[in-house]
Order: C-alpha cells, then sequence, then structure tokens
C-alpha cells in the first residue's frame, strides 16, 4: 500500500477548498457556473462544507482526503478509478464515499477501487480481483469466486457422533472442526454427505456456507 | 474529457496564479508596502538631515592683514551657492579656541596661516587659498606702484566665455536618478518573482498537484499560464510602486521629471518585460529539475550570480553614465546621459 503523505495529495495547500475544486472542474473544461455548483455540490456531499473556505493545509488528514476525493469527481468525470479510496477515512467517512460511489455506478459510471477492507469490496463490488505480489490470482464477479472449482461449503453438526464419521467421503474435505460442528467442503451431490451424516447419527445442522471474501482471498493468495 | 483550447488553459492557470497570489495572500500587500516604504526613506531622509540645505562654512578672520580676505570669498562662495561667515576673533588663541569647538571652520591669522581643526574642507580651502593669493599679489602689485584700476584688470579679468558644441541636457541628474532607482526596482522585481516562478513549479511537484493538473493541460499550458499570472502580478506591483514613487519624487522636488520621461518609463517597463521572460524561464527550468523546494538553492544559485551580475553592469552604467566602454556594448536602445 503506498501511503500517501499529507503534502502529497495532489491538491494545493495553500489554496482554498472552494477555490481548489471550482479551479479543478474548469481546467477539466466546465464552464463557470457549472464548475461553481459542482465545486459547492461536492463539497456538500462529502461533508466539507463548514471548511469550504479554508485552506487545504488547515483541514484534519481525513477532510483532506475528502477533499481530494471531490477533487476527483467534480468534473463529472466518465470512468473513476481511485486508489485506497477508503484507507484513513473515519466509519462516516466510509459509509459517505459508499453511497457515492454506488451512486456513480448506478449512473453507469464504471467505478474501480482498491481496498484492503474486504467487507466493504464485497458489499459495494460487482467483481473483484485479487493481485498478490502484483499478481493477478483471481478476478471475476465475487458470486462466481465463491463457487470455483464446483466446489461448495456445507457446515454440518451431527450429535452423538463419532469424531471422524465425514473423514474419508469421497470428494469430500474437512476445512474446520470445532465442538461436533464441521465444515466440508463437498465436491458434487451433498446429499450423499447428508445421508453419511443421518448414517452417523442425529443431524442437528445442515447448511450451505457463503465463503467470505477475506476467506477467498486467503485462499487465493495461499494457492 | 473535454480538451481545453491553448488559450483558455493558460488563461485558467495564470488566472489563478494572479488570484492566489494577490487576493488570497497577505505576503504581496505586505511586500508592496514595505517596498514603498524603503522608497520613501530613500526620497525623504536625505531632506530629513538637511542634504539639500545649502553648505555654510564660518570662517575667522585675525589681524588686519586677514581682513581684505573677507569680501573676496563671500563673492566667490555665493558665486557657488556656500554661504561663508566671516567673523573677527580679538587674538589668534580665541581664534584657535573657537576652531577646537567647532564654532570656527578655519581661522586664517594675519594673512598668513589658516588653521584648521584636522582635515580642511577641499572646497573651503581652494577658495581661501584663492582669496589670499589675490589679496597677496595686490599687495605686492600696490608696493610696485600700479594703479589701482591696472591691478583691477590683471586680478579679475571677465571669465572667458564657454561655448557648447551640443545642448546641454539639464535634467541629465533626475534621469540619472530614475535610472538607477529602476534598476534597483527591475532587480527586486525579477529576482522575486522569478523565483517565485520557481517555487511555484517545485510546489506542484512535491505536492504531486501536477499529476492531477496533466490530466487536463498540457505541460506548455501549464507553465505559460504560470509564468504569464506571476509576470502579471509583478508587473502590477512594479506600476504601483513606480506610480507612486514618481508622484512622491516630483512631490518632494526630489526630482524634476523631464520632458521625455515617459519614455525612460516605457523602456523600464519593456525590460522588466524582457527579463522576466528570460529569468522566470530559466528560474521554471529550475525548479523543474529537483523534486523539493530545499533543493531548490542548487539550481538558483546559477541563476542568482547570473542576475546580480547583470545587475552590477546595469548599476554602475546607471551611476557612471554611458561613456565608458561597458556602458555602450552593454546598452540598448539609449541610455541616460
Amino acid at each position: 500500500m503506498r501511503r500517501t503523505h499529507a503534502q502529497e495529495r495532489g491538491l494545493y495547500p495553500k489554496m482554498r477548498v472552494r477555490d481548489q475544486l471550482d479551479y479543478f472542474a474548469r481546467l477539466h473544461g466546465l464552464p463557470a457556473q457549472e464548475a461553481s455548483s459542482a465545486a459547492d455540490h461536492w463539497i456538500e456531499r462529502l461533508g466539507v462544507a463548514e471548511r469550504a473556505n479554508d485552506r487545504v493545509e488547515q483541514l484534519s488528514l481525513g477532510n483532506q482526503q475528502r477533499v481530494q476525493l471531490a477533487a476527483a469527481l467534480v468534473h463529472n468525470p466518465e470512468v473513476l478509478v481511485l486508489d485506497e479510496p477508503f484507507s484513513g477515512l473515519d466509519p462516516v467517512g466510509v459509509d459517505v464515499l459508499a453511497e457515492v460511489l454506488a451512486d456513480r455506478a448506478a449512473d453507469g459510471i464504471p467505478v474501480i477501487f482498491s481496498s484492503h477492507q474486504l467487507e466493504l469490496v464485497e458489499r459495494l463490488c460487482e467483481a473483484v480481483a485479487i493481485i498478490n505480489h502484483g499478481r493477478l490470482v483471481a478476478a471475476g464477479p465475487v458470486e462466481e469466486l465463491r463457487h470455483t472449482g464446483g466446489e461448495r461449503r456445507w457446515q454440518v453438526e451431527v450429535a452423538d457422533a463419532s469424531a471422524g464419521w465425514a473423514s474419508g467421503l469421497e470428494g469430500v474435505t474437512v476445512l474446520e472442526k470445532h465442538n461436533g460442528r464441521v465444515v466440508l467442503a463437498v465436491e458434487g451431490d451433498e446429499q450423499r454427505v447428508l445421508e453419511a451424516a443421518r448414517a452417523a447419527g442425529r443431524v442437528t445442522l445442515f447448511s450451505a456456507v457463503q465463503p467470505s471474501l477475506a476467506q477467498l482471498f486467503r485462499q487465493a493468495v495461499q494457492a | 474529457m473535454s480538451d481545453l483550447r491553448t488559450f483558455d488553459g493558460i488563461k485558467l492557470t495564470a488566472g489563478r496564479e494572479v488570484v492566489e497570489r494577490t487576493r488570497r495572500d497577505k505576503s504581496f500587500l505586505i511586500s508592496t508596502l514595505v517596498t514603498l516604504g524603503i522608497l520613501c526613506a530613500i526620497i525623504f531622509l536625505p531632506k530629513l538631515f538637511g542634504a539639500d540645505d545649502p553648505k555654510e562654512f564660518d570662517v575667522g578672520l585675525v589681524g588686519a592683514a586677514s581682513q581684505p580676505l573677507g569680501p573676496a570669498l563671500t563673492a566667490q562662495g555665493e558665486a557657488v551657492d556656500i554661504r561663508i561667515n566671516t567673523s573677527q576673533p580679538a587674538s589668534a588663541a580665541e581664534a584657535e579656541a573657537a576652531v577646537r569647538d567647532g564654532s570656527l571652520d578655519l581661522a586664517v591669522i594675519d594673512g598668513r596661516e589658516l588653521v584648521a581643526k584636522a582635515e580642511v574642507d577641499e572646497q573651503l580651502n581652494l577658495m581661501v587659498q584663492a582669496a589670499s593669493r589675490a589679496a597677496r599679489a595686490q599687495r605686492t602689485l600696490q608696493a610696485a606702484g600700479v594703479p589701482p584700476d591696472e591691478i583691477q584688470t590683471a586680478l579679475a579679468p571677465p571669465p572667458l566665455p564657454t561655448r557648447s558644441l551640443e545642448p546641454v541636457d539639464e535634467d541629465a541628474q533626475s534621469k540619472r536618478t530614475i535610472a538607477t532607482v529602476a534598476v534597483f526596482l527591475l532587480y527586486g522585481q525579477l529576482i522575486g518573482y522569478c523565483f517565485t516562478v520557481a517555487m511555484g513549479v517545485v510546489e506542484e511537484k512535491s505536492t504531486r498537484v501536477v499529476e492531477v493538473l496533466l490530466a487536463a493541460v498540457r505541460p506548455v499550458q501549464l507553465l505559460a499560464g504560470k509564468i504569464i499570472g506571476i509576470g502579471l502580478v509583478g508587473l502590477f506591483q512594479l506600476v504601483i510602486i513606480g506610480v507612486v514613487g514618481l508622484v512622491l519624487a516630483t512631490a518632494s522636488g526630489a526630482i524634476t521629471l523631464p520632458p521625455d520621461s515617459a519614455g525612460t518609463i516605457g523602456s523600464v517597463l519593456l525590460w522588466f518585460l524582457l527579463g522576466y521572460a528570460f529569468y522566470s524561464s530559466m528560474f521554471a527550468v529550475a525548479g523543474a529539475i529537483v523534486s523539493r523546494q530545499e533543493e531548490l538553492q542548487k539550481t538558483a544559485t546559477p541563476l542568482n550570480l547570473l542576475m546580480v551580475a547583470s545587475f552590477f553592469v546595469a548599476f554602475s552604467t546607471s551611476i557612471g553614465g554611458a561613456d565608458s566602454t561597458l556602458a555602450k556594448v552593454s546598452t540598448f536602445p539609449r541610455s541616460p546621459r
């Protein structure tokens, strides 16, 4: 992750927030009137309206980042590519930005961003790409990644069963074992696993497990 | 992304520089006021310290033999705007005491000796010596029996008439003053605003703003806008300082504006534009080849030296007049005499 220094924000430290956004919008060809209202719109939307007439260097790091995002958005770009836009934002800022990005995407604008906050990515994104040490290790819609290789996960709880009831079943890998509950990776038909479980004891739980993006990430990186 | 036309890009970036460096930055107002203050001091301080008052000397004439010098000295002084007050101390000792305590600048003892505290003022010395020479010559001629009117003709012949081949430039002093002050102002404005250009370039690099800007404008637009914008600010300040300075100096009588001063003032502005165009581009390069402001000093130093050297050439020319070879090869289109 590239740490962005306070001085390296791509903003003029001594310029006032509104002036700066207005300037960037006009540089991108917006007419004066539109540039000014776009600047005001994004200042409002990203919650820095109170600081609109302050110099950027006088703002907290979090607010500087909001201004930086406003600068990226102010000229209505056709594509948004953001590097770690959420890092350094407080939870409220994260919510605001997530909403903004979802809106942009809903308007048909492709939004690409990098992040280490995988729950957020899972919530927001349609497709992900996992990059490890500069190499693409997995890519595709989140739903698809969850079912790579036709393998699905099941969580099974069997009362009064012997500990190793699941091991030795064909096409089944035991991923976790905890207090009589196991998580199994099953290739193909899961019904035979259910039958084996019932033969072993009283089945109290049998449910499909959606692997989280974090798990997929670990799996992809380890592979 | 819409492509900005070249002119629009330059106009926007130049506009930003002008607004940010005048309305949004107090240091512009402060530096203008400080420069005006210094200019006022240059104009008014000499008056305050009496540098403009006519020179005045007190001379004591001791003994009868010294007395003929009195009228001659007063007349000579008047001719060159120097007032010479004569007095008659009773004795040589009294005169010496008066010289020692400063109430007399010079004492003439019996027409034979001059007494001064330390070094005699050169002008006063020349006048007293001349008066004494004349008095002694008169005595000798009288002793030789020459008639008084012939002595008069011999000792005080009418001065030779002078014929100038070219018209005398009575405004030469004012022109020289204007040129000298203009050289100072140009140097100050150029070094200040060219360095601002270099700082501006480094600022955009070190804050990575340039990465954002170059997505929207071409480098040449950015550079041209920066140079033009900062140049306008510098020119604006130069004009304010120039106008206020000229008005004050004329009102106070420090200079009288020569009738063709519009040409002089115009050439100052022209040289600002030319000098600024050259040096600001060079300083922009100095800014572009470093990535942090701390490193700027290294690349800007050769340019500073070049500027200081040019300043000294211009300064010595404006002080010394246009007759030296240096002045002849370094001035264009014309130089104050």
